[in-house]
């Protein structure tokens, strides 16, 4: 929404596009400085979900306030020429932490992270995210929309790393975040370390208000004040529902869309 | 018996500290075409605004009545209840939200509010085809999201369109002309002469000629800093187009 990334209000914005560095010029070509680059192992454990080369994922996680933690995998591993589509949707009533960790191994690889939080009362959601490129000709796309309603707390972490050998990288990230109250907070911290030179990533985090010209369009068309606001938090939401699969996408659309009525109401 | 619709007396009405309207009397008759010419900053966006309820501007003095009700004391989609209307300059983008989704909210919540069902949904399509025809709108627009990629023509085809969809009593066409090529004007114009009756009343806010040689306004007024400087005929919108708004 055009006044959403307007009203960008202590968000930042930045791309970052590479070509051929200093260093290859000087004949150095195929190698590059390290920096602070500190590797640290791959991740594993229980929650941990191995995508294997080939394999092709797409799933979505509900977190409810009933409890849908338990499933929530804490870390993935990306093998060679793999997809993982993964889609959360966080309903009201959820005090969480939901710290992710992606570790790209193998190269051809794409990663698609989405999220949609909805905040209301005094819930508490942090997405805490890493993603690992270990290796080059990956692609990683993280879109995370939110609102924040009442006394409720977002927050996004977003760090991206992309390790000295991983060439050819595409990492993005948004993080957009709309305030429904005075009371109500949000957090975006997206962070970028880059050590490779010839990579294409970017990252947007903005967090605003409901737009009041969309707001004002929708009540002179007959919309009551609560159903325009609906509206537009549906609209806000719509294009990470796009990420969703699609036999699941009308159903979550119409769950979300419950959320939000349950949102605006309280 | 004179049938007035709209009754405008002695308005006043604020943006900030900064007074824009002062003093417009206006009164539109059932069944009339008004067109309200003006120079730049003459308040013919802050009147258009008033008359629907835009919350940025405050009316300080003077009064509105629509069909016997007072105006100001009404809600926005109060107003759009009661049969007001108007074609935004600027039409507004609403990502996610689909002309159909849009339009069906928008005819529910007025249905909802005179305690009527909501529209049958084949009731509900064949209105949208028969609007969009109406308009010569290409019927893939209707799952396209507002205004969203849209050209300025289209913009403001979909104002027409939805007005014809509200079937308002009192539309207002704030600058629809403004940025529109002849053949986007010559549609919006078709439009707007389609849909207008004897029960029903335009006000048409521009400041050039082009879209009133199309759709010939009963009366004409100037509105100047803020008053109405002047009011008659079509043969105002000659004097103007020869000799400018100094002559007011």
């Amino acid at each position: 929404m055009k006044a959403l990334n307007s009203s960008n209000m202590g968000g930042r914005s930045m791309n970052i596009q590479m070509r051929e560095s200093e260093g290859a010029i000087h004949g150095k070509k195929g190698t590059v400085d390290h920096g602070n680059y500190v590797e640290v192992p791959v991740v594993c454990g229980p929650g941990v979900k191995e995508i294997a080369s080939g394999e092709h994922i797409h799933e979505v996680f509900v977190v409810g306030p009933d409890g849908t933690q338990a499933s929530l995998p804490s870390g993935i591993v990306v093998g060679e020429a793999a997809t993982a589509d993964i889609i959360f949707i966080v309903l009201p009533g959820v005090k969480q932490d939901i710290p992710l960790t992606v570790d790209l191994v193998g190269e051809g690889s794409t990663v698609h992270l989405a999220g949609i939080y909805l905040c209301s009362g005094n819930d508490h959601v942090t997405f805490d995210i890493t993603m690992n490129h270990r290796v080059g000709h990956c692609v990683s796309r993280q879109v995370f929309n939110g609102l924040a309603a009442n006394a409720s707390k977002a927050e996004f972490f977003g760090r991206i790393v992309v390790a000295p050998d991983a060439q050819k990288t595409e990492a993005y990230q948004e993080n957009h975040n709309v305030v429904l109250s005075d009371n109500a907070h949000v957090n975006t911290k997206p962070r970028l370390e880059i050590y490779a030179d010839d990579v294409k990533c970017s990252h947007g985090a903005t967090v605003g208000r409901l737009d009041e010209d969309a707001q004002f369009y929708m009540e002179s068309r007959g919309i009551p004040e609560d159903e325009a606001k609906v509206l537009q938090m549906i609209s806000f939401v719509a294009p990470v529902l796009e990420y969703a699969p699609e036999a699941d996408r009308e159903a979550l659309a119409t769950r979300v869309e419950d959320a939000i009525r349950h949102l605006s109401s309280v | 018996m004179n049938d007035i619709l709209l009754e405008i007396k002695d308005l006043h009405a604020s943006a900030g500290d900064k007074e824009i309207l002062r003093g417009v009397n206006l009164e539109i008759g059932r069944g009339e075409i008004h067109a309200v010419m003006g120079p730049n900053g003459a308040g013919k966006s802050t009147l258009s605004s008033v008359l629907t309820g835009k919350p940025e501007y405050t009316v300080t003095q003077g009064s509105i009545e629509f069909m016997g009700q007072d105006l100001l004391a009404m809600k926005p989609e109060e107003r759009a209840w009661a049969g007001i209307f108007m074609s935004f300059q600027y039409p507004i983008e609403i990502p996610g939200v689909s002309i159909t989704n849009f339009m069906k909210t928008a005819i529910n919540s007025k249905r909802k509010a005179q305690g009527i069902e909501p529209m049958k949904a084949a009731d509900f399509l064949r209105l949208m085809k028969e609007k969009m025809a109406l308009v010569q709108m290409k019927p893939e627009f209707a799952k396209r999201e507002v205004n969203v990629g849209f050209s300025g023509g289209e913009k403001k085809r979909n104002e027409i369109f939805q007005m014809a969809m509200l079937d308002p009593t009192l539309a207002i066409l704030d600058e629809t002309d403004s940025g529109l090529d002849v053949d986007a004007l010559k549609i919006v114009a078709d439009g707007v002469k389609a849909l207008h009756s004897p029960e029903k009343s335009a006000i048409i806010i521009t400041h050039y000629q082009k879209l009133l040689e199309y759709v010939r306004p009963d009366v004409v007024h100037v509105l100047k800093a803020g008053r109405i400087v002047a009011t008659g005929g079509y043969e105002i919108v000659d004097k103007i187009e020869n000799e400018g708004f100094e002559q007011f």
